[in-house]
């Protein structure tokens, strides 16, 4: 028995290394006279957000006639990411942008990288720390502050406003931006703030707190849902928030992920504000060229968001792959 | 024990149970706060309220019946929550995917989330590790696989298998019938059948229980199985009750359970605990965290609150042990 499960316990092992170590093909790239070579890593290779920085990335690289390589790790690991910049470093690129997994974990091969001549930039998620030339990103406050703009003109002339924040974990601080960033947004209409409820980032608990707080309230007026976790799930899952809204509950959102859209289609939620991915990309090899041309680049380049609401959900979502 | 006639029948209403008079005190607190909770909020004894929360803790109950079952040997069980995601990924990946048959998808994720279990099982059994040790390594692969399958994406589930969890019969949810009936189910082995026996008596001593000539290796193998099976059919029900498979899902959800399970009057040192109580424990924290919803307590302190009353609960049942001692 005891050998059985040895054996057992090695095959395990060695079929997962050798699942492990299918890692990036360098493919050799055609050398294009002097046209300059810029890598985009993205967090995980078949991570359908960031099939959209792919396009934006792409197009940019055509637009301005560079050549734009989409690399990465098969799934969301920092070692595998921190190989792939190495293979990257050895090859020779002449600039990286990354999102990184871990800030910490990609520090020393980012130092590497441009210690060895080549650009690096970040997008989507940062390391600060580094030597990278810039990061292009979401400011978490601004799209808070936006989506607080949204709610206050759809609660203009609706009185005072009982609102019910739902956030993820307490205390995340790009959610607790999104949060600030809201008030400030919503300042012109009279909103009364419920104390704020928590998902600790769970899509079963987002669901039963917006149900059972929907139901306890009959007097509430909004829901602002600081991320996209209750909406992930098909419309039919919250019907409790569907007869919410359309008793004249008013509910926004922050994030624009594809199922999120659905509930824009339907009308539960009013207003979608998400983070936009396409520009990462797109601006991202823009200014990375710039970098690598010695022009001057701002260290934040803020991509700016997705607005959806019911005007525009039909096109948003012709133009967003499905997961 | 009392002659009194409400003695009496208090007594055989209890014989109902093996350690009966465990769940007295859980009935006791879960009314109270029951109590506590109508007059505190006229939402809460509302059949939608109930409804929502019975559904919600009807999951972790399910868990909380194989993880009694492990506790009683002297175990413990880590991986439930992990099971849990990996059944329902298992389950969706296999319908989106690989497009086979619902019924078949469903067994599936079943059966891996009971092969999960066994091999919890062999581990301790066969490699002497410490059951913590080896559920927490199998919790980390099988939530580790969940997010290989799905590279970390929700995987939407048809209308039709999403019944399961969100459909309802009189007001009942789904989830909850199935909570009971794998209750009762679970507590006839328990209680009736001698496989229930030797669970108890491995939890009181393992030498004792080998000597006299019950298969303890069996016995854990079977108990970590059906551990596994309970998690997996609960994580399949959530996938239908959201409509949606998440590999995050059940993240940290083992220590509900736990909870659960000990606020049942389980005890980590084993040979102690019913089911009844461990879905009691279960209903005591879907109430107090409905309450928390119900009574506008800030998120910030909703877990400080959650934790004070988890200690208090377990303690006041201590005391009257100590008193009966």
């Amino acid at each position: 028995m005891k050998k059985i499960v040895m054996a057992l316990v090695l095959t395990m092992l060695v079929s997962a290394l050798a699942a492990c170590s299918t890692s990036s093909d360098t493919k050799k790239t055609q050398a294009g006279e002097k046209k300059l070579t810029i890598a985009v890593v993205p967090k995980a290779l078949d991570n359908a957000v960031f099939l959209d920085s792919k396009d934006g990335a792409e197009a940019a690289g055509k637009e301005i006639g560079v050549e734009v390589i989409w690399t990465g790790p098969t799934k969301s690991d920092a070692a595998e990411q921190v190989q792939v910049v190495e293979g990257l470093i050895q090859k020779k690129v002449d600039g990286i942008l990354i999102s990184v997994i871990d800030p910490n974990a990609l520090k020393d091969v980012i130092n590497k990288a441009v210690d060895a001549g080549i650009k690096v930039a970040t997008f989507d998620s940062d390391s600060p720390d580094s030597k990278r030339s810039f990061y292009a990103g979401t400011e978490n406050f601004s799209l808070g502050k936006q989506l607080g703009e949204a709610f206050a003109k759809l609660a203009e002339g609706k009185g005072t406003v009982k609102l019910a924040t739902l956030t993820g974990v307490p205390g995340s601080f790009n959610l607790e931006q999104r949060i600030k960033g809201f008030k400030e947004g919503a300042a012109g209409v009279d909103i009364e703030y419920l104390p704020v409820q928590a998902s600790d980032d769970d899509v079963n608990k987002a669901v039963t707190v917006l149900e059972q707080y929907t139901q306890a309230n009959s007097d509430l007026n909004a829901w602002f849902v600081v991320g996209a976790w209750p909406f992930l799930t098909p419309t039919e899952t919250l019907p409790t928030l569907k007869k919410f809204a359309g008793n004249g509950g008013i509910i926004v959102s922050v994030d624009s992920f594809y199922p999120m859209l659905q509930y824009v289609k339907e009308g539960t939620v009013k207003v979608e504000i998400g983070q936009d991915f396409i520009q990462m990309g797109a601006l991202g090899v823009k200014n990375l060229v710039k970098a690598i041309n010695g022009e001057q680049v701002e260290p934040f380049i803020d991509t700016g968001t997705v607005y959806v609401d019911e005007t525009n959900v039909e096109e948003v979502l012709k133009n967003t792959k499905p997961w | 024990m009392t002659s009194t006639p409400i003695g009496k029948v208090k007594d055989s209403m209890l014989k109902l149970f093996r350690g009966s008079n465990d769940i007295l005190g859980v009935f006791l607190i879960l009314f109270g706060l029951c109590v506590v909770m109508t007059f505190a909020s006229d939402n809460f004894l509302t059949v939608d309220n109930l409804s929502s929360v019975a559904r919600a803790f009807s999951f972790v109950a399910i868990m909380a019946i194989g993880m009694t079952i492990v506790i009683i040997t002297g175990g413990i069980d880590m991986s439930v929550g992990s099971i849990f995601a990996f059944a329902g990924v298992i389950t969706a990946y296999s319908y989106s995917n690989l497009q086979l048959a619902l019924p078949l998808c469903i067994l599936l994720g079943v059966i891996g989330g009971a092969i999960f279990g066994f091999i919890n099982g062999l581990l301790i059994n066969e490699c002497n590790l410490p059951p913590f040790i080896a559920t927490l390594g199998t919790m980390s692969v099988a939530r580790g696989l969940s997010y290989a399958i799905t590279s970390g994406f929700p995987i939407s589930m048809p209308s039709s298998f999403n019944q399961l969890g969100q459909g309802m019969i009189f007001n009942i949810p789904y989830p909850i019938i199935l909570m009971i009936v794998l209750a009762i189910i679970f507590t006839f082995v328990l209680n009736k059948m001698i496989f229930g026996r030797h669970v108890y008596a491995v939890g009181g001593s393992e030498e004792a229980s080998a000597i006299s000539g019950i298969k303890v290796k069996r016995v854990k193998l079977a108990v970590y199985s059906i551990s596994g099976f309970l998690s997996a059919i609960a994580g399949i029900i959530m996938t239908a009750r959201l409509g949606v498979a998440q590999s995050t899902a059940g993240l940290g959800y083992e220590l509900d359970v736990i909870a659960a399970v000990i606020i049942g009057g389980a005890s980590f040192s084993g040979g102690k605990g019913t089911i009844v109580g461990a879905i009691l424990g279960a209903a005591i924290m879907g109430v107090l965290r409905n309450g928390l919803v119900l009574l506008n307590v800030s998120a910030y302190w909703q877990q400080t609150v959650i934790g004070l009353v988890i200690i208090i609960a377990v303690t006041i049942d201590q005391l009257r042990y100590k008193k009966k001692a």
